[in-house]
């Protein structure tokens, strides 16, 4: 059971780097949809479900990877140069906006990450550097599907791989001790601002790079679509659908999510009804199966092993 | 106080709005000395030990630790200078196992070990704190003795150089108030300065070298524990009343 | 002179309806301790129902509150029945459980209306609403007045209800201190049922009376549920009074930018977003309770 993830991660892999040889190009689209969903949702992971501290403005990544790529390619950069810096600004706005809100417990934590991604997108609508509402356009060159299909790959395969890393890790260590107990985590030496800050700034720096492959693929970006709040929020519901968490919660929710967009998109009369399954699952998750699949999958597999006989914990203090 | 205190303590206050839970407190510690605290509910013992170790920032004061000032440093930078607490209601991290709580004290505190080395000194702490059969069972599944000992062992795994610990014993049966005191007595041996708030009076009396007492954040006596059991202000606290009659008269 | 009576007139009427909203969600977090972000959704639900009330059955919106306030009390405890397990588990992380939950509960009720009511810009135009009156020189649409009448009106009553009856008290009580409230008798799952109902009732009246002000689509709630959290961090949500004082203050704020600033209105919501942001970093307690620690005096325990 334990080799099931490295195997499965390997045959993904390989079925990946060798997908743009036989499939169709609607399928390699499909496929590229999928990777950004399992490169947001890993993402998201880092912060969200090892440290327990829920974001709903993670656009305003996406957004500052895509509006970097996108100026910066209007003056002559060529786009894939742009990545890093993309990936850098955004770990930057990440530090400047944690300072301040990690002081924050919880649900104000969360609250606060609403009100900040609502800004970004209002002003970067409001601003004409940033050609206003009705967005930018990549400067028309040649446009490789392919090599941009690549990087997708490889970062979703990146992004899964940084998550086990960080788990396996004594930072992974740190930011689950920070989610069970910040005050008994810090009463034993774990520094929760610093980690916090990193573990945002790690994934603040992954979205951005899926930002502008975004914004290379689509060529047309506007704060609409990059830093829209159902973004924010799609991107929190595929781990907690898959299984906040965990590694393979995040792969599994964009699995169900860009299959539901496949399915929805197909039946016409459904196509509107995307919130209200997303709102529908959230519910049912939060409801009947916190862990999500992961943990659904978990408990139709484990057999009860005897352990010591359960006793009462009382409540932290 | 032969050498230099490890933990010197002057002019201690902590106030919460109207409420002054610590009022001029002031005590030091020898290195490696076992040294109580006691006092009535409500006394301040465990606000005590938040200042010390800088989950409470103190409204005024001095802490010194080896002559460095420690006050109003953040918790996790106390315990990198070797301060560590338990928490007299034990706050185990219950998605991990023994083994794994043992390790963020090792990885996180003044040690700050990794890998092996992390993993030797985890397995020697938990030897020591009687908790290897259990190494690997999730924090939820362990009984009230058992958390107690986690609590240490985490505490331990961080390399305190002074340790403080919370009540302990609350909880605890007759024979496992024995091993705890067993167990507090070798961690001194090997090294540890040990600061215990405990309300098994007995049980602090026995294994103390010096004794302070606290009531209504006041220091109101301090003292070999035969003199303090026998201090009439000390009795009065406790019982209410002016007897004149020891605590413990075969103390 | 005129541009500071315009700010004061305008800020002061908003802030009857702005108070109305903020106290919806107030009392779900100061009864239960859970964010309720479907709070935006039940505004966005109260408009709607208000401008069916009107549309099909020709009832004037103001009246139409009338009806909307039991009607969304009843929704409320409703809800909470539904979702009650999850809303009351503790542990380790209630907090983000609840949040979710109550977040699935608002795109659902978005979508719903989508469907019910379609995505197009709606408005509830009536007889008066155009015209306007001058109150201190100051010009004033009818609408305003009248939601300013019927928000005072609501806060009013919300005010009797806390200090003459039973459950008044209770809510009270349990704001303030939980556990003594329990040990004191107070069903926890009743209150916060009654507690659930009444913020939802609260949340469609501020909905029913926006839709009179505002043009909405089911989108809309989001930009007026982030005023009503900036409300609640700077008001405190121990009383009434205390997020009157919030909405005050929001209002002023707002109204101060557009006399006196040349910030485009666009940029205002995100005014308000920096400004919840920097309202929740210093004042954790809220502006009530910077007060209160400056006033107490120190006292030996």
């Amino acid at each position: 059971m334990k080799r099931l993830p490295a195997a499965s991660g390997l045959a993904a892999t390989a079925f990946l780097l060798a997908a743009p040889l036989f499939l169709d190009r609607g399928t390699l689209n499909d496929l590229w949809s999928l990777s950004l969903g399992v490169i947001l949702a890993s993402a998201w992971n880092l912060l969200g479900g090892f440290a327990g501290q829920v974001s709903l403005g993670y656009s305003a990544f996406l957004g500052i990877g895509a509006y970097t790529t996108v100026l910066l390619s209007l003056r002559g950069v060529p786009p894939f140069l742009t990545l890093p810096l993309g990936a850098l600004l955004a770990a930057l706005f990440s530090v400047a906006i944690g300072l301040p809100a990690f002081r924050l417990r919880g649900p104000y934590f969360t609250i606060a990450t609403i009100g900040v991604g609502e800004a970004v997108r209002v002003s970067a609508a409001s601003v004409a550097f940033t050609g206003g509402s009705s967005g930018l356009r990549m400067p028309s060159g040649s446009f490789d599907f392919t090599a941009n299909f690549y990087a997708m790959a490889a970062l979703a395969i990146f992004s899964v791989v940084l998550a086990a890393a960080v788990r396996a890790s004594a930072f992974g260590t740190a930011l689950a001790a920070i989610r069970q107990d910040i005050d008994a985590a810090e009463s034993l030496g774990v520094n929760a601002t610093r980690y916090k800050l990193l573990a945002h700034a790690l994934s603040a720096a992954v979205v951005a790079l899926a930002g502008s492959l975004y914004a290379i693929n689509f060529q047309y970006i506007a704060p609409g679509s990059v830093f829209d709040f159902r973004l924010s929020l799609s991107i929190v519901l595929m781990p907690v659908v898959g299984g906040v968490g965990t590694i393979a919660g995040p792969v599994l929710g964009a699995l169900v999510f860009s299959t539901l967009q496949i399915k929805l998109l197909a039946i016409p009369a459904l196509r509107d009804a995307y919130l209200l399954l997303y709102g529908g699952l959230l519910i049912l998750v939060i409801l009947y199966e916190p862990g999500g699949l992961v943990g659904l999958l978990r408990r139709l597999t484990t057999r009860r092993q005897a352990t010591a006989p359960e006793q009462e914990v009382p409540d932290a203090g | 106080m032969p050498a230099e205190p490890l933990l010197s303590v002057r002019d201690l206050s902590m106030r919460f709005g109207g409420l002054l839970a610590l009022d001029a407190v002031h005590f030091d510690v020898a290195p490696g000395e076992i040294y109580g605290v006691i006092g009535p509910n409500g006394a301040g013992k465990t606000t005590l030990f938040s200042c010390l170790v800088g989950a409470l920032a103190p409204t005024r004061g001095e802490i010194r630790l080896r002559g460095g000032r420690i006050d109003g440093l953040p918790n996790h930078q106390v315990v990198a200078r070797g301060l560590v607490r338990t928490h007299q209601i034990v706050r185990p991290f219950r998605d991990m196992s023994v083994r794994e709580n043992v390790s963020v004290g090792a990885h996180f505190g003044s040690g700050r070990r990794r890998g092996a080395d992390a993993a030797r000194r985890v397995g020697g702490i938990l030897e020591r704190t009687g908790l290897s059969t259990r190494a690997d069972a999730p924090a939820s599944t362990l009984t009230i003795g058992e958390l107690k000992r986690l609590e240490i062992a985490r505490a331990l795994a961080a390399e305190p150089q002074a340790l403080c610990l919370d009540e302990v014993m609350g909880g605890l049966n007759p024979s496992e108030i024995l091993e705890a005191l067993s167990l507090i007595r070798s961690l001194r041996d090997s090294g540890l300065t040990i600061l215990m708030i405990e309300h098994h009076v007995h049980a602090v009396v026995g294994v103390s070298d010096r004794i302070l007492v606290l009531n209504f954040g006041q220091r109101i006596a301090e003292g070999p524990p035969a003199d303090v059991v026998r201090d009439p202000e000390v009795v009065s606290a406790y019982l209410g009343g002016d007897d004149a009659v020891p605590l413990f008269p075969e103390a | 002179m005129t541009d500071l009576a315009t700010v004061l007139v305008n800020a002061f009427l908003a802030a009857g309806l702005y108070a109305t909203m903020a106290y919806g969600l107030a009392v779900i977090y100061g009864v239960m301790r859970i964010i309720n972000l479907a709070h935006a959704g039940i505004m966005m639900l109260g408009a709607y129902v208000t401008l069916t009330l009107f549309e099909r059955f020709h009832v004037d919106p103001f009246l139409g509150l009338v009806a909307v306030g039991p009607l969304f009390y009843l929704l409320g405890v409703a809800l909470y029945r539904v979702l009650g397990r999850s809303l009351r588990r503790s542990g380790a992380a209630p907090s983000m459980d609840s949040l979710l939950l109550l977040f699935g509960v608002w795109l659902v009720l978005q979508n719903l209306a989508y469907y019910v009511w379609s995505g197009d810009t709606q408005s509830i135009l009536t007889g008066y609403t155009l015209k306007s009156v001058a109150i201190l020189g100051v010009r004033v649409g009818a609408p305003s007045l009248l939601v300013f009448g019927a928000s005072a009106a609501s806060l009013l009553f919300l005010t009797l209800l806390l200090s003459r009856t039973y459950l008044g008290k209770a809510i009270r009580a349990v704001t303030q201190n939980r556990d003594a409230a329990l040990l004191s008798g107070v069903d926890a799952d009743r209150i916060s049922a009654m507690a659930f109902g009444l913020g939802t009732a609260f949340a469609g009246l501020a909905g029913g009376m926006l839709s009179t002000l505002y043009a909405f689509t089911p989108d809309f709630g989001r930009s007026f549920l982030l005023k009503a959290f900036c409300i609640i961090v700077l008001g405190g949500m121990e009383s009434v009074a205390g997020v009157a004082v919030g909405a005050l203050v929001l209002a002023l704020i707002e109204n101060g930018l557009a006399v006196w600033t040349t910030v485009p209105t666009s940029f205002q919501d995100a005014v308000t977003f920096t400004l919840l942001f920097v309202a929740l970093i210093a004042f954790p307690q809220g502006l009530p309770g910077l007060f209160t620690r400056l006033a107490r005096r120190p006292v030996p325990r």
